[in-house]
Order: structure tokens, then sequence, then C-alpha cells
């Protein structure tokens, strides 16, 4: 689990930020617990399609492109303190790009999908441009705006993208028509991206977003450029936005106006903090139980979205920092301190506040 | 799926002419231009006085408003009084606001991510039970008998129900106004604006004046619900429309200034009705290229302070 990236509240100390692993006097098989609990991880993900029936499958495939879209938003929010409510557009962008190419432009699903996300990474640095002059509530407003242009085009421009009818028939690549198929083709892509995203956020670069997120003002004085870090990171986290997209849009087979409506958006940003943000895997884990959600509790609760709501709620008001950060906090930072004996708390991550706050 | 704000009952151009647009149809999308504006600065004035006040964005605000005029339809359908609609919706969305203020954002307070949040989720439940409880086929509220006919301005036939949402904003702008520069709350409201902490530290209980704010605020939306949901119709997802019209109002306008509502409804709803007329399939592209320039050349908008 890479859980090591854990994000202190602002005043806490800077060492806590490795606090999630075990440091000190821990043992080391402590450490290689999280490496064996990934490995089982990575197992039963490859074995999922021979343990359970079609339809877990089928909701074992959304839990990974939905992860891989909350943690696009994650690597937004979580790291670089940017929260963003309109990622859905970008996700779309891609998603739509894909299914207009591929039925009525005719291209060939490989060319369509490298034009679809070139397409996703020109919208994402433009939306960028605008976005990242602001901060805070600011920022969440225009990202909000953005992604309802997008949702605008959708359902208005009929001719190009189909209105509230969408576009049916987005082909899936030859190797991968078969559910399960799918979902390994799905899990190659995703895996890939996390790896990426992994390598990314440990960068320089990540290192500098965070330290975006915890002192935006400071930085320009250390010879940073900020605003253009923060557009890279935009349009990077757009285009891994993107690719989640693309695979929405093969698994459906469709793409229409309701993936890129502002709930959409407030979807991916539940499952980011559901998970805790500023962690890898809370994305994987808030996707798994949102998807759960709308995919089994809805077919025995109708009021499915109240559900989600209510856990948005829940959240928000006590856990921010999300049930990997819960976790983290409460089961697992005991289990280091009782092995190694020392009296510290590890804090999880905790979602960042800023905005207009501060400056009153 | 919502297809975007549906005029309901805007009056068609009488005797339509070929030519793209003559003087007789650019008057009849300026009023329609306008009046929508109107119901946008309803919505707008209390999401921008909960902000200024609290540094809360609110964005359950559209839900509130779309909630206030479901119940106001309903109260209306049961009683046949639109009066009584309006005050009842308006009053329920207040007492719903009142709620929220105190229920739950306190307990967030002081973080303005958290609170954002909070509204987010709030703003899934309503939009959930809106439609559990009143269905998704778009439904209008029955403007009243007295002012449901249509009126001779300049030439151009025009509902008359329009005319008077116009005369309301107009009205509650002015009341707004008012109660901000000229009165003991509104002074308070200001200074809280400026130094919360100051204003609380003279003895003034500003928590009970958050709590003020918040749900006058709330009210403003639940009465925009009711009378903006008697020319555009109520559906689900108008909710976020209306959002995200409030956002680029406040956005043009500037964070928290009353003047800035009120500019940036006129110029969204005239922006909007226009290149729905001109541009119908890229309505919206057109509504956000004015705040993009606004956000290029003046982030705070046009009348927003500098330190927010």
């Amino acid at each position: 689990m890479s859980t090591s990236a854990s994000t202190p509240e602002t005043a806490a100390p800077r060492d806590e930020d490795r606090a999630a692993a075990p440091v000190g006097g821990a043992p080391p098989w402590l450490g290689r617990v999280k490496w064996g609990v990934l490995a089982a991880i990575v197992v039963l993900a490859l074995a999922w399609p021979y343990l359970v029936s079609s339809f877990y499958v089928g909701m074992g495939t959304q839990a990974l492109f939905y992860g891989l879209f909350a943690l696009s938003i994650n690597l937004l929010a979580g790291y670089g303190g940017m929260v963003t409510l309109g990622q859905a557009g970008l996700m779309g962008t891609a998603g739509y790009a894909l299914a207009i190419l591929t039925t009525t432009s005719g291209l060939p699903l490989g060319p369509a999908m490298l034009a679809a996300l070139a397409i996703c990474a020109v919208v994402s640095a433009f939306f960028g441009l605008l976005a990242v002059r602001a901060r805070g509530t600011y920022f969440v407003m225009i990202t909000l705006a953005e992604g309802m242009i997008i949702w605008g085009i959708a359902v208005r421009w009929q001719a190009l993208t189909g209105g509230d009818n969408g576009i049916t028939s987005v082909p899936r690549p030859a190797f991968a028509l078969e559910y399960w198929q799918y979902y390994y083709f799905v899990l190659a892509v995703v895996a890939v991206c996390t790896l990426l995203i992994g390598r990314l956020v440990r960068s320089p670069f990540g290192l500098t977003l965070r330290g975006i997120r915890e002192a935006e003002d400071r930085l320009p004085s250390l010879g940073y450029n900020v605003g253009l870090h923060k557009l890279v990171a935009f349009t990077v986290s757009g285009v891994f936005a993107g690719v989640a997209g693309l695979l929405l849009a093969m698994y459906n087979n469709f793409f229409g106006p309701s993936q890129v409506f502002f709930l959409a958006s407030a979807e991916g940003l539940l499952m980011s903090i559901l998970g805790g943000v500023g962690t890898m895997t809370g994305a994987f884990v808030g996707a798994s139980v949102v998807v759960y959600v709308k995919q089994f509790v809805s077919s025995y609760v109708d009021r499915w979205m109240t559900l989600l709501g209510v856990v948005f709620v829940l959240v928000v008001v006590l856990a921010p920092d999300g049930l990997v950060g819960a976790w983290i906090r409460v089961v697992w930072s005991n289990v280091v301190r009782r092995v190694t004996g020392s009296g510290r708390r590890a804090r999880g991550p905790a979602m960042r506040n800023e905005g207009g706050r501060e400056a009153t | 799926m919502p297809g975007g704000i549906r005029a309901a009952s805007s009056c068609a151009p009488v005797g339509r002419e070929k030519r793209r647009v003559s003087l007789h149809e650019f008057g009849l999308q300026l009023l329609n231009g306008v009046t929508f504006g109107a119901v946008l600065f309803i919505v707008s004035s209390g999401f921008t006085l909960i902000f200024g006040l609290m540094r809360i964005v609110n964005l359950a605000q559209g839900a509130l408003y779309l909630i206030g005029g479901y119940i106001g339809l309903s109260v209306i359908r049961g009683t046949g009084s639109f009066i009584l609609g309006v005050i009842v919706g308006a009053t329920a969305i207040a007492a719903i606001g009142f709620v929220i203020e105190r229920g739950l954002l306190r307990l967030v307070r002081g973080k303005p991510m958290s609170e954002i949040l909070l509204t987010v989720g709030l703003s899934f439940i309503a939009a959930d039970l809106a439609l559990a409880q009143w269905g998704g086929d778009p439904v209008t509220v029955p403007a009243p008998e007295a002012i449901s006919g249509s009126t001779s301005i300049l030439g151009i036939i025009y509902p008359v129900f329009r005319l008077v949402v116009l005369g309301l904003a107009v009205v509650l702008a002015a009341l707004l106004w008012w109660l901000q520069e000229r009165t003991r709350v509104g002074a308070i409201v200001r200074a809280g604006v400026d130094d919360r902490e100051m204003v609380a530290a003279l003895g003034i209980n500003v928590k009970a004046v958050f709590t003020l704010v918040f749900t006058v605020g709330a009210l403003l939306a639940g009465l925009a619900g009711v009378v903006g949901g008697a020319f555009l119709s109520l559906y689900p997802g108008a909710d976020s429309e209306i959002l995200t019209y409030s956002l680029v109002v406040v956005v043009i306008g500037g964070l928290g200034s009353l003047q800035g509502a009120i500019v940036g409804s006129l110029l969204v709803g005239l922006i909007y009705d226009f290149g729905q007329s001109l541009v119908p399939s890229l309505a919206y592209f057109v509504l956000f290229a004015p705040m993009a320039l606004i956000l290029i050349f003046r982030p705070r908008g046009l009348f927003g302070k500098e330190t927010a």
C-alpha cells in the first residue's frame, strides 16, 4: 500500500510525512507486511475473473477505471491542493472524442484512442490555463463551470454528440471483446497509469506539487514557477482522466451526457475523498465503494443517490481523511505503535483546507 | 436528461420574419435576457451574500432553488394560490437552510474545502429526493391568473408575469442594498466580511449572524425557484444548471458583491438568450467566453475585492 504519502495538516511537523510507514524502531517485517498486502491485492486482481461471476467482474472493471478517474482527481486535489469539480468534463472529452472518431469518422480504434487523448490534453491545458490562475474556492467554481461547458456541448451540439441520446456502438479492441478479456485489458491499462502516477508524485515534480499545496506563496521565492507546475499537473491529471474516459466509453460501448454531468465530477471527487485524498490506494477503495453502491445496492434500494449523498456528508464531517486515512489513523498506527513501542501517533492524510479563510 | 434551460412560456415572436435579426426580435430577446437575468439575480444574490460573509461556496444553492420551486408548485397545485406558493416555498427553503447551517455546516466551520464538499453531498441528496418526490418530467409552475396575460411594450407582445418577476428582482436588489448599507444588521454583515475576528471581539454574536445570512441566502434560492419555475421549467438537472449560471454570474461580478451580482446576472441573462437564438448548439459555450475573459484580465471579477 502506497500510503507513505500521508499529508499532515498545516501545522503538523514535517517528519510525520513518513509516519504512515513504519519508521524508527519498527522491525523490518512490518514493512514487508505492506508489501505482502500489496502482493495479495495484485494476486486477487489477477484472479478476480476466475473467482466471481460476470456481474462482479463487470463491477471490478468499473472500479478499476473509476479508480483511475478518482486517482486523477487525487493527483490534483490530494497532491496539488487543487480540488476540482470538473474532471468528468475532461474524462468525457476523451470519451466523446473516441466515440465520435470511431463511429462518425470511422477511424480505427488505435489511432482514434491516441487522437482522443491528444484532444483531451489540449482541452485540459486550455481549461488549466484558466483555472490555475485561481485558488481554493475560486478554483473549485471555475473547474465546475468548465465541466459544465463540456456538458452543455454534449447536450446541445446534437449534430456532433447526439444530444441526450449520446453515441452508441463504440467498439472495443478486437482482443478484448469478452467481458473477462476486457477486464484484463482495463487492469493492464490502469496498472500502467497507476505506476506512472506513483512515479510522478514521488518525483521532484510531485514534491514541488506538494510544496505548492502546503505553501503556495513561498515557492516562487525559492525559484519555482508555481503557475507552470499547476498547469502541467492539471493537464497530466486531465489526460489520465481521459484514459479513464476511453475505458468507460469502450466498456459501455456508449457515451452520453450524464457521464460528463456535474454529478459525475462530484462522484469522482467523492470516490477520491472517501478513499482518502493524498493516498494512491484511497482512490481505488473509494471507487470500489461507490461502484458497489451504484451497482449492487441500487438493485435493492431505489434511493442509492441519497445514500451516496449521506456517505459524502458523513465522510466530510467524520472522516475528512477518508477510509484509508482513518484506517491509518485508527488501526495501522496503533499496530505500528504497539510493535515499535513508541508513543507517537501517525496521522492520516487529511483534506487540506485552503482558500479565502486564510486571508481573513 | 435535461436539455438546457427551457423557456416554457417565453412567447414566440409574432409574425416571425425571414430576416435574420429584426428589430422586433432583438427587443424580444432583450426582454427575455433581462427577465432571465432577474431570476439569476435572485439566486446568485443569495449565493454571493452567503459567500461574502461566511466564505462558503454554497454548491447546494441550485438544489435549494429546485426544491423551493417544487414545494411552491405543490402548494400552488393544492391551494391554487400563487402567493401562498411563493411564501411557503421560500420559507420552507429558509428553514432547510437554517437546519443545514446549524446542524451541519457548524461542524466543519473554518475548513472551506469541507464546507464546499458538504454542500455538494447535500445537493446529491436533494436532487435524488426531488426526483423521488416529483418525478423526472419537466413541470412548470402555473403563473397566477391575474398576471398571466400579455402586454405590449413598444410593439412587442410580452408576458406580464416575466415583467413582474423583473420588478420583483429590482425591489429585492433595492431591499438587499438597503439592508446592507442602511441597517445595523447590514453594518455587522459588512464588518464581518472585512474582519470577522474583530467583529466577534466587539461582542457581536457572529455565529447568529452567520445563521441569519445563510438562512436569508437559502430563502432567496427558494423564492427564485418558485418564480423562476413559472417560466423556466423544473426538472432533474435544473439545479445544476442554475448553479452553473450563478457561478458564472459571481465569477463575472465578483464573489460577495451585490453590484457584481446585478451586473453579472444581466450580462449572463443577455448573453445566454442571444447565444440561444443565434448559435443554439453553442449557447453554453458563448456563456463561458466572457467568464474566461474576466478571469484572464480581472480574476477577482468586475466588482470583487482584491483581498477576499
